[in-house]
């Protein structure tokens, strides 16, 4: 195991928080139980692939997206709706304000201007796409993606996490944080390594 | 391989308790004698009616079974894991598919009540009815109607002996022979039931024909079959019987497949409606006109509002389908209007001004289901409720919703 002291150096630079290595997904497990019990909640873990249970245990709430996605199918549904009856009817159902207004009524195959039938799978593939595109977008926004830069590539071992590591961080922004004591808890852990890394 | 931490391993019993079997096997049985004397009453009474009311109830239970057939193939041709510990229920419900054998009969035997091209001498005056005489003939019916019951029932017992046989064995092999009989298993099935659809459902009003027919029949029958698991395996659960093995994540998925195929079952509904709207042709049109006269029309609301707006909007939810309560009603109320939908689909035929509830509708019903029901039930106690030998068991043990 290696240990981290406090070199001088890295006292002047920001810190982002005391990273720990383990060397298996239950050790990772057992290591953020533990570090959660001790009253930490700026906790994160880096994992080379999702693992059962850790949302629940670092306490991450369940994600919005879908929330971001029925808004987002409602208004693809609601516009195609609304741009068949304006194009189709000129006297439109839905938006009488435009009445008038461009519309190009056109009777087809002696169809009636605006009927629902026909319009479903419009209807059907605007709310797909642009439910798909909440879905995409929301969960890069709510990920904060693109993003270029983050403090764990400073960690040591970072391109092991997407290998065969499994990171714990405790970050500086915790109220409870403290850096000797954040390292002392993690080294108990049966840890890899402990690292410091910088913002 | 990686250690789950959240597996708990104090195992509960995969077997069923002889007490709670017995009982439950009494009920049906009386059940099954209720209704099969009220079918004898009833086919006394009124036998024209009494076929039409089997046949709905014939259907809505083999659908069932069919369904299952389906998604067993289905599981083992993706591999899928979460699956594993509720499999052998579904592979019971589909074994019971060879006494369809036995419950076509009256539906054969009524061929006269209930279908008009069976008498010669009305297709001798239509032109159409005698082209289509090569297949819509008494002759070809029973034996088609045979023939389909033995693809199935063939499929069916290779895949649940193949299954039950790993129980004890413990290999791979067994699980490598059912996915080679399921890929052309598929095929033949819904071949199968495509033209059993064809000519049990469609054929009632001869002159009509819509090619997806087969798939809108068989896509509730889907439905109903993930219905009738999800009710199962919470009856199963209220007993503690598989309450850890089949757990929320298991129902959670179970739920989402209910989704899934209330909104597939909306999709194709609604493709064979809008090309039949949008070509507006006589011969095309009857099947609509006729279910919506009179009070059918409600009854085509129903289903437009009952077996996709409500659902859809009430599965979509995650807490829904993660709340056992609400699922166990999202599953009773499919089921319910799985039975509506192909009553709507046989009796505009016969009833039409509009809706004539009849006893034996419920009676016919009753008898076909508790017959399957048995059959399940006989067949459970048989072997273990989980397939034990299954390579992706634990797996399906630790399986979690992310």
């Amino acid at each position: 195991m290696e240990n981290s002291s406090l070199p001088a150096a890295l006292e002047q630079k920001e810190l982002h928080g005391i990273a720990a290595a383990f060397e298996s997904p239950d050790k990772l497990l057992k290591a953020a139980k533990a570090v959660r019990k001790s009253g930490f909640t700026k906790v994160e873990a880096y994992t080379p692939f999702p693992i059962h249970g850790i949302d629940d245990i670092l306490g991450i709430p369940h994600s919005h997206l879908g929330r971001i996605v029925i808004c987002c199918g409602a208004i693809g549904a609601t516009a195609a709706l609304s741009l068949i009856a304006w194009t189709g009817s000129g006297d439109p159902l839905l938006l009488p304000y435009w009445t008038g207004l461009g519309a190009y009524p056109l009777v087809v195959g002696g169809k009636p201007l605006f009927a629902f039938e026909p319009s479903i799978p419009i209807t059907f593939e605007l709310t797909v796409l642009l439910s798909a595109f909440g879905a995409v977008f929301g969960m890069f926004a709510l990920n904060g993606l693109p993003q270029l830069y983050h403090p764990i590539f400073n960690f040591r071992h970072a391109n092991r996490i997407t290998d065969d590591q499994f990171v714990l961080v405790i970050e500086k922004a915790d109220p409870k944080f403290d850096a000797t004591e954040c390292t002392r808890l993690l080294q108990e852990l049966d840890p890899v390594s402990v690292e410091m890394v910088e913002e | 391989m990686i250690e789950y931490a959240t597996l708990d391993h104090s195992r509960e019993s995969w077997r069923l308790d002889e007490t709670v079997w017995t009982r439950v096997r009494n009920v049906i049985a009386f059940l099954m004698l209720l209704g099969w004397a009220g079918c004898a009453a009833g086919y006394v009474q009124d036998s024209d009616r009494f076929f039409r009311s089997y046949l709905v109830g014939f259907l809505d239970m083999t659908l069932i079974a069919l369904g299952c057939l389906f998604f067993v193939m289905v599981m083992y041709l993706t591999g899928s894991a979460w699956s594993v510990t509720v499999r052998r229920i579904f592979e019971t419900v589909m074994v019971t598919i060879p006494l369809a054998a036995v419950l076509v009969l009256p539906v054969l035997g009524g061929i006269h009540n209930l279908y008009e091209w069976s008498h010669s001498e009305h297709v001798a005056h239509d032109k159409i009815l005698l082209g289509k005489s090569a297949w819509l003939n008494p002759e070809a019916f029973v034996i088609r109607a045979f023939v389909y019951v033995l693809i199935w029932s063939v499929i069916a017992i290779r895949i649940y002996t193949n299954s039950t046989a790993q129980d004890k064995t413990k290999s791979v092999k067994h699980m490598d022979s059912t996915s080679t009989w399921s890929a052309p298993g598929l095929l033949l099935v819904f071949l199968s039931v495509s033209t059993a659809a064809f000519d049990w459902i469609m054929s009632l009003n001869p002159h009509w024909y819509s090619t997806i027919f087969g798939i809108y029949v068989y896509a509730g029958g889907g439905l109903a079959c993930i219905a009738t698991v999800t009710v199962i395996c919470l009856w199963l659960r209220r007993h503690g019987i598989l309450a850890q093995s089949i757990n929320l994540e298991h129902y959670h998925d179970l739920g989402k497949w209910m989704f899934a195929l209330t909104v597939f079952w909306a999709y194709i509904a609604f493709s064979q409606y809008m090309l039949i709207w949008y070509a507006n042709l006589a011969e095309e049109t009857v099947f609509y006109s006729k279910r919506l006269v009179g009070s059918w029309k409600f009854v085509s609301g129903l289903l437009l509002f009952g077996h996709f707006i409500v659902p859809f909007f009430f599965l979509i939810q995650r807490r829904v389908k993660r709340n056992l309560g609400a699922l166990l009603a999202a599953a009773l109320w499919i089921l319910t209007i799985c039975y509506i939908d192909l009553y709507w689909l046989v009796m505009p035929n016969f009833d039409k001004e509009g809706v004539r509830l009849h006893w034996l509708d419920a009676v016919a019903w009753l008898a076909v289901a508790s017959t399957y029901a048995f059959a399940f039930w006989w067949q459970l106690k048989k072997h273990s409720l989980v397939p034990e030998g299954d390579a992706r068991l634990e797996q399906s043990l630790a399986h979690v919703n992310v």
